[in-house]
């Protein structure tokens, strides 16, 4: 009967001409919203975000709504405990250093599993390289044989530093025992790994086992990673390094592999478009969720695409790449999508060769090369130069109305101790007077070795090493440095470079800038590729080797800290082979109803605090 | 023959094999796998690059790795075809197996209307050639042609995604609006019809009024909100569908034809109301299926009781209605679910999409609002990749025909004293689709490469996608992957466009060396 | 409707119309006439020559030792200071130009600072779109001649030799086809650095002559049949003789709306090239990388985007225009359109032939 109505009343409007005036049908209101749906340029991978092809922004976003561990990063950035999930203590410094980690009781699995301290010792088999030899899992080193659990973990400090790790007899905490006191020990901590599950797959089991038989799988790992059975363990290490990559999920999905402890567990994914996630009911491992109910991640990968679809309210979150035009574009939707300006953790600095790198054979034989008095100054004049304000006014201000030049290498200008380093570090000969009075000073040290140097003399002729071609920010920060070097005599080849991380060592290249990005926060610092042995572009100075392993291996003080990052800073600026420029710019964008978005500078950035997220 | 395909398909292997060892090893050749580890600084960086080393058996080089790559390839003879692994750890099979479906879902339907529209257009506009009308439709094709493809879809979503949503909240058109649109659609329509100054005047009269007036309707009915057709326009746009094809086909005086029409036009009047029912049953897809089908034999059948001489041509003059009759009433039916779709929180009074395949919050079930979803993701990118292809087919077919028209053959079929309907569609159009034929299969074969950018600003994940990532991330083994695929339907499409050629025009014959 | 009868009687009197009108003219002279009766193809190509004119001599340019001054102001290494004169909601970089005389409420006609606006860091925008219409008229052509010389000697040679050449040529076509050309591109990119955009037109004509050559081929095969090539080669001509002086005189249309079509669909194919980030690249410009640079502006700052844009569209439609006005000047058996005027013109001098 609808349908003939309808049609009547087309009938008659189109008779009348006039046409019937009905109630305007104005949109119901809907219920509040539970769900959040959150732009990504990528794919989905992997459920195991811990191998070397799987280590994506978006398979670790997943990873992080659908586990909890023992500690996080907020936006200040620091470390947090989650004392909901468990703790962990120093047990003792000296003679050796031994720290252990105690689950809570009664923290569940998305299954009801109990967890417990056995299912901490997977990390160990994933980051130990002496485990995995010894249980005959492979050479994590070697250049042949992939090892039994293909992982991101191996080789690193973990690896180099923890000796044993034994469990408690109550099963509930363990013990990492170490060679030698490690500065940054808390972020190399174990996590949680559902063992049940990766032993029932590793058996051919396709679906959820009762508790009973899930403690007796436990019980049945502890006993193989205690004895290093090779056998189970291979099995399990076939799972975890191909069995988790899965690009679609549905009801025939092998449901332990969704197995988690975090606040959300994958609902379905549906291939190269998105991965719906929704509330585990199970969830006790960390802070209580605010009543999102379900969090989908879309995939879009042109950011123009990602704006229109955020006006057109088809997404409610999305991380831009941050330009001027972006964040007018996304401003001028209006009310209905905040945005808002993150500084992130990465920053842009200029780096200047100053010999070959160390193991290459190409000799550098440009006008930095060496300690020499003359190639010193005339670093020192480059970097005098350099017009890091006008980059910072002409192609971040625009971005961050709030952005300011970066004096320091290891601490941002949001941080307490900036002023004071910045201050003592020698740095006020890059800031001192406008750009121009540095230009001319810049000039006066070239003359001093040309003496026919003049603005736009082009008496140095110099390479310049940059990449992505596509981006609109690097461009114009070359175009600007090659204006303003050439009034100090200085002639720079600004043509970018395609696959441009491959030469950062290459010789032919006197200049270079590029971006570092912090992942973590540690003793060591921002210092590392000032190393002799590890700079690429040739630096080598002994002072600075000291400095650094001893920031690396001893027990410090935060003043101790503070006056080696101090030393550090000074003998760079003394040196001139590199200067920071600026923070990165980024941006966030989303719905306005969303609320309790705080954005952290380091990974998992926005996701870090979703459990305040509401409606 | 056969012993000339045997040779060509043994050529094209051959080339197939060069072409793929020349590739691997450029593509091996294009960067650095390794660059983003250069710049770590992570602390186990070095056994990172030792693990992607490993794994992606950099140590061997390229032109022995390729043969690696091969012998996957040639396992297809023994039961172990294998393409390899993506760097992300996914079988490239599975990997192209999910992104053609896509692929396919998004140019073929682009590629289907830049076909018919731009054939019967540029058709028309050789009939009318200098008209207003032809000169007005080759600026217009022109332009759309000289558009980058990411520059229409912004303006496309801005204005009829955004735009439109947002009109959608409060749906009235201005009177300026209403008028400036009346006046277009009358010039267009006036400028096709042609004839003398007076006659098109009256028609660009007539047909602006008509425009303004059923908008204003439309409106004031609510009819963008609450859009159908409702039996009795169903009837009308029936018989006006039996009318017309009967007319292009057959001539509206070949009684026979109109009947057999007019006859299904009533039969579909009559399963209108049952098939509502049927419309709200489970398994759509399998009854649709079996509808169609059924609608073939029903109209055979009438065309059979009808026609007692010329059958094949009042067969097909009638399956044509029929099977246009079908996709009316799907078309009402859609109309119908509009409201149910527009109202459910997923889409929340905002039809159009501007981005992906589907909505990610609709709950599943309901087959014609998943499919109306599946339709309303496809707009947009359909729009904007037929507006820059459909200038190629216009000029083509444009060329063609007027070539056709010129022959001598056609100047007999007018002396002959056939009439002009019976000239155009059963001589000059016929002679005009053998070029055509050839160039629409290697499009076709070319679509499966798919379009990287149009993939890209909507979205969609599909071959082009697959392609650019390869490109960009080095993976080798779907690059690799891709281009066999792409590669092979190239050149198999070539092939098959020399004998399709030759099948059709009498006149070429293949493999002939001498 | 679209089937108008045409009086048979009618049709035969325009033949002879046209007839009286083409007597006496060599080929190329129709020819000639034909294309400059084409208004649109005629419209266009002084568009498209007046384009070229500005474009290029608008920018400062080092040729050799010589210095070509350019009538513009800056160029596209200047960082003139960033204006914030003429904008509104705290833009910088707005266009200057203003096109609204001072009778209808405007600022008059002038070109202001910087007509096109600024971008980011300052730079001329008019001067950046100079320079990238420069570069993309370059490719434009480089690609149209690359691939049009290629097309045309492999077509025309498979084509009349046929047999055993034919099938190794057109092999090596098919080659070609499946080669994808962004992958020469990154190759060339990430091995001998950027070298520049002459040589992006150059390999982009090496790949694009596929379809050309086999329509040349197919328009040999053909002509190479017909009765006055026999003659010739009875009379003894020479290979090089039938293929130069009798079979590619005839081949011309094809192979030239062919090379437009070429040279519109180069500027698209460079504007994508730019778009994937595998075009021309900074510190040089074109106009497919300035409008997929600024795609993000389209609704903030709008001209960086429309400017690029409108000379994209302005030089592939007017060359499309031309292909079009040549493909109906060379085609044999087409017919003009008979005006009312050239009616009455057919009957005077009918009328005056009977008078004598």
């Amino acid at each position: 009967m609808k349908k003939w109505n309808r049609g009547a009343k087309v009938a008659l409007a189109v008779a009348a001409t006039a046409g019937l005036v009905i109630g305007a049908l104005s949109p119901a209101t809907a219920a509040t919203r539970t769900t959040v749906v959150i732009v990504d340029s990528n794919v989905f991978t992997s459920l195991n975000s811990s191998t070397p092809d799987t280590n994506l922004v978006l398979n670790g976003n997943v990873a992080y709504l659908s586990g909890a561990g023992f500690n996080y990063y907020d936006e200040k950035p620091e470390l947090v405990r989650n004392t909901t999930f468990g703790t962990y203590k120093i047990m003792s410094k000296t003679p050796t250093f031994k720290v252990k980690y105690t689950v809570n009781k009664g923290r569940l699995w998305s299954d009801g599993t109990p967890i417990t301290g056995v299912d901490l010792l997977l990390s160990n088999v994933i980051s130990s390289d002496a485990y995995s030899i010894a249980a005959g899992l492979g050479d994590p080193a070697s250049e042949d044989k992939k090892p039994a659990f293909d992982s991101l973990g191996y080789g690193g400090s973990y690896s180099k530093l923890i000796k044993d790790v034994s469990i408690a007899p109550d099963r509930m905490s363990v013990v990492l025992t170490y060679s030698k006191y490690f500065p940054d020990w808390e972020i190399a901590g174990p996590g949680p790994s559902p063992v049940h599950a990766l032993v029932a797959m590793a058996m051919g089991e396709k679906k959820l086992g009762t508790s009973a038989h899930n403690v007796a799988l436990k019980s049945k790992f502890l006993n193989a990673y205690i004895a290093k059975d090779k056998d189970l363990l291979s099995k399990i290490g076939k799972v975890w390094s191909n069995d988790y990559n899965v690009t679609s999920v549905d009801a025939k999905t092998n449901p332990l592999l969704l197995v988690c402890n975090g606040a959300y567990i994958v609902d379905n994914i549906v291939k190269d478009q998105r991965v719906t996630m929704k509330l585990n009911s199970n969830y006790n491992s960390g802070l209580p969720t605010s009543g999102i109910e379900k969090v989908v991640f879309t995939t879009i990968p042109d950011p123009t695409a990602a704006a229109q679809a955020l006006a057109n309210k088809e997404v409610d979150f999305y991380e831009a790449i941050a330009t001027a035009d972006s964040v007018a574009a996304l401003k001028k939707i209006g009310a209905a999508v905040t945005v808002e300006g993150v500084t992130l953790a990465t920053y842009e600095h200029a780096e200047v060769r100053s010999g070959k790198e160390q193991g290459t054979k190409v000799d550098y034989t440009g006008p930095f090369d060496g300690m020499s008095q003359k190639a010193k100054d005339l670093r020192t004049a480059w970097l005098l130069a350099y017009p890091r304000q006008e980059i910072i006014d002409k192609i971040v201000k625009p971005v961050n109305a709030k952005a300011v030049v970066m004096n320091s290498h290891q601490y941002f200008p949001s941080e307490p101790n900036y002023s004071k380093m910045v201050a003592a570090s020698g740095m006020a000969k890059f800031t001192a007077g406008t750009q121009a009075d540095r230009t001319a000073d810049a000039l006066a040290l070239v003359k001093k070795y040309y003496p026919s140097a003049a603005a736009g003399s082009a008496s140095v002729k110099l390479t310049m090493l940059w990449g992505s071609p596509s981006n609109t920010r690097r461009s114009a920060e070359a175009a600007l440095v090659k204006a303003e070097v050439a009034k100090a005599g200085f002639d720079v080849t600004t043509t970018p470079t395609s696959g441009w991380s491959s030469f950062l060592g290459d010789p032919k290249f006197d200049v270079q800038f590029y971006a570092w990005s912090k992942t973590a926060l540690t003793q060591a610092g921002n210092f590392g590729s000032f190393k002799s042995t590890d700079s690429q572009t040739g630096y080598n100075n002994l002072e600075m080797d000291k400095i650094i392993t001893r920031l690396e291996t001893e027990v410090l003080t935060p003043t101790e800290i503070y006056n080696l990052y101090l030393a550090a800073e000074k003998i760079l600026v003394e040196d001139a082979v590199t200067i920071p420029l600026f923070q990165w710019p980024g941006v966030i964008a989303y719905n306005s109803a969303l609320k309790g978005v705080n954005p952290s500078p380091l990974s998992p950035s926005f996701l870090w605090n979703f459990w305040d997220w509401h409606f | 023959m056969f012993a000339f395909i045997m040779r060509r398909l043994g050529t094209l292997a051959v080339i197939l094999f060069g072409s793929s060892f020349l590739l691997y090893n450029l593509a091996a050749l294009s960067g650095d796998p390794l660059a983003d580890l250069r710049t770590s600084r992570e602390p186990n960086a070095a056994q990172q690059i030792i693990a992607l080393t490993r794994k992606l058996q950099l140590d061997i080089p390229p032109p022995l790795r390729y043969f690696y790559w091969l012998r996957g390839l040639f396992g297809v003879f023994i039961g172990k075809f294998d393409l390899g692994q993506t760097r992300g750890g996914e079988s490239v099979a599975s990997a192209i197996g999910s992104a053609v479906p896509t692929t396919v879902r998004l140019v073929t339907t682009a590629t289907l209307t830049a076909i018919i529209l731009g054939i019967s257009i540029g058709i028309v506009t050789a009939l009318r050639q200098y008209s207003k009308f032809d000169y007005s439709m080759t600026f217009v094709s022109f332009l759309l042609f000289s558009l980058p493809i990411f520059w229409v879809a912004v303006l496309l979503k801005q204005f009829m995604a955004i735009g439109f949503n947002n009109w959608l909240g409060e749906p009235s058109i201005p009177i300026k609006t209403v008028v400036l649109i009346g006046i277009i659609l009358g010039l267009i329509i006036s400028s096709v019809v042609g004839g003398d100054r007076a006659k098109s005047w009256k028609i660009f009269g007539v047909s602006a009024i008509a425009t303004m007036l059923v908008l204003q309707v439309l409106v004031k009915i609510n009819w963008f909100l609450q859009p159908g057709l409702g039996p009795i326009f169903y009837l009308l746009g029936s018989v006006g569908i039996a009318f017309g094809v009967t007319q292009l086909s057959m001539g509206i005086s070949n009684r026979v034809a109109l009947k057999s029409s007019l006859t299904v036009a009533g039969i579909a009047f009559v399963l209108y109301f049952p098939m509502q029912k049927v419309f709200e049953m489970q398994k759509q897809g399998l009854l649709l299926a079996a509808a169609a089908t059924l609608t073939i034999l029903i109209a055979v059948g009438v065309a059979l009781y009808f026609a007692k001489i010329d059958r094949a041509a009042v067969v097909r003059t009638t399956v044509l209605t029929a099977v246009l009759l079908g996709i009316l009433m799907i078309v009402d039916q859609l109309m119908g679910t509009w409201e149910r779709y527009m109202g459910s929180d997923a889409i929340n009074y905002r039809p159009v999409p501007t981005v992906g395949q589907t909505n990610p919050l609709l709950e599943p079930g309901d087959y014609w609002v998943s499919t109306l979803d599946l339709l309303m993701h496809l707009v947009l990118p359909t729009i904007a990749l037929t507006a820059i292809s459909f200038a190629g087919y216009i000029r083509f077919s444009r060329g063609t025909m007027l070539e056709v028209l010129n022959q001598d053959y056609i100047r007999t079929a007018r002396a002959k004293g056939l009439t002009e309907r019976t000239v155009i569609m059963r001589h000059a159009f016929r002679n005009t689709m053998i070029p055509m034929t050839t160039i629409i299969v290697v499009d076709f074969a070319s679509i499966i490469g798919g379009a990287i950018i149009t993939e890209r600003v909507f979205g969609w994940t599909g071959m082009g996608t697959l392609f650019n990532k390869a490109v960009g991330s080095f993976d080798l083994n779907l690059l690799m992957g891709v281009f066999f695929l792409t590669g092979t339907l190239a050149l198999v499409a070539n092939l098959v466009a020399d004998l399709l050629y030759s099948a059709l025009d009498p006149r070429i014959r293949v493999g002939s060396g001498k | 409707m679209i089937f108008s009868k045409k009086k048979n009687v009618e049709a035969l009197e325009e033949t002879s119309i046209i007839n009286k009108e083409i007597e006496g003219l060599s080929q190329g002279q129709i020819v000639r006439r034909r294309f400059f009766r084409h208004k649109g193809a005629m419209i266009s190509i002084i568009f498209l020559a007046s384009i070229i004119v500005f474009v290029y001599s608008s920018l400062k340019m080092k040729i050799f030792s010589f210095t070509y001054p350019g009538w513009w102001k800056y160029t596209i290494e200047d960082l003139p200071p960033l204006e914030l004169g003429a904008c509104k909601d705290g833009l910088v970089g707005c266009p200057t130009l203003s096109l609204r005389p001072e009778f209808l409420g405007g600022n008059g006609i002038s070109l202001g600072e910087h007509p096109f606006g600024q971008d980011d860091i300052g730079r001329d925008y008019f001067a950046l779109v100079m320079r990238g219409a420069q570069r993309s008229l370059m490719v434009t052509f480089v690609i149209g001649f690359i691939g049009g010389t290629i097309g045309t000697v492999v077509g025309a040679i498979s084509g009349f030799y046929r047999g055993i050449v034919d099938s190794v040529l057109m092999r090596f076509t098919d080659f070609i086809i499946t080669i994808p050309t962004i992958i020469i591109g990154s190759v060339i990119g990430f091995h001998f650095g950027n070298l520049g955009v002459g040589f992006l037109a150059f390999y982009l004509g090496l790949f694009a002559w596929t379809g050309l050559s086999r329509l040349v081929r197919g328009e040999f095969l053909t002509l190479r049949e017909r009765e006055f090539v026999d003659a010739a080669r009875v009379a003894g001509a020479t290979n090089r003789r039938i293929i130069f002086k009798h079979i590619l005189p005839n081949a011309v249309g094809i192979i030239i709306v062919s090379v437009t079509l070429l040279m519109s669909g180069a500027i698209l194919l460079e504007t994508a090239l730019s778009y994937l980030g595998f075009g021309v690249v900074s510190p040089d410009v074109s106009l497919g990388s300035l409008i997929s640079q600024y795609q993000e502006s389209f609704t903030t700052r709008p001209w960086l985007f429309w400017y690029p844009g409108l000379f994209i569209i302005s030089i592939a439609l007017s060359i499309n225009f031309i292909g079009d006005g040549l493909r109906d000047a060379f085609d044999p058996r087409q017919r003009r359109r008979i005006t009312k005027k050239d009616r009455e013109r057919a009957v005077r001098l009918k009328r005056e032939a009977a008078q004598k």
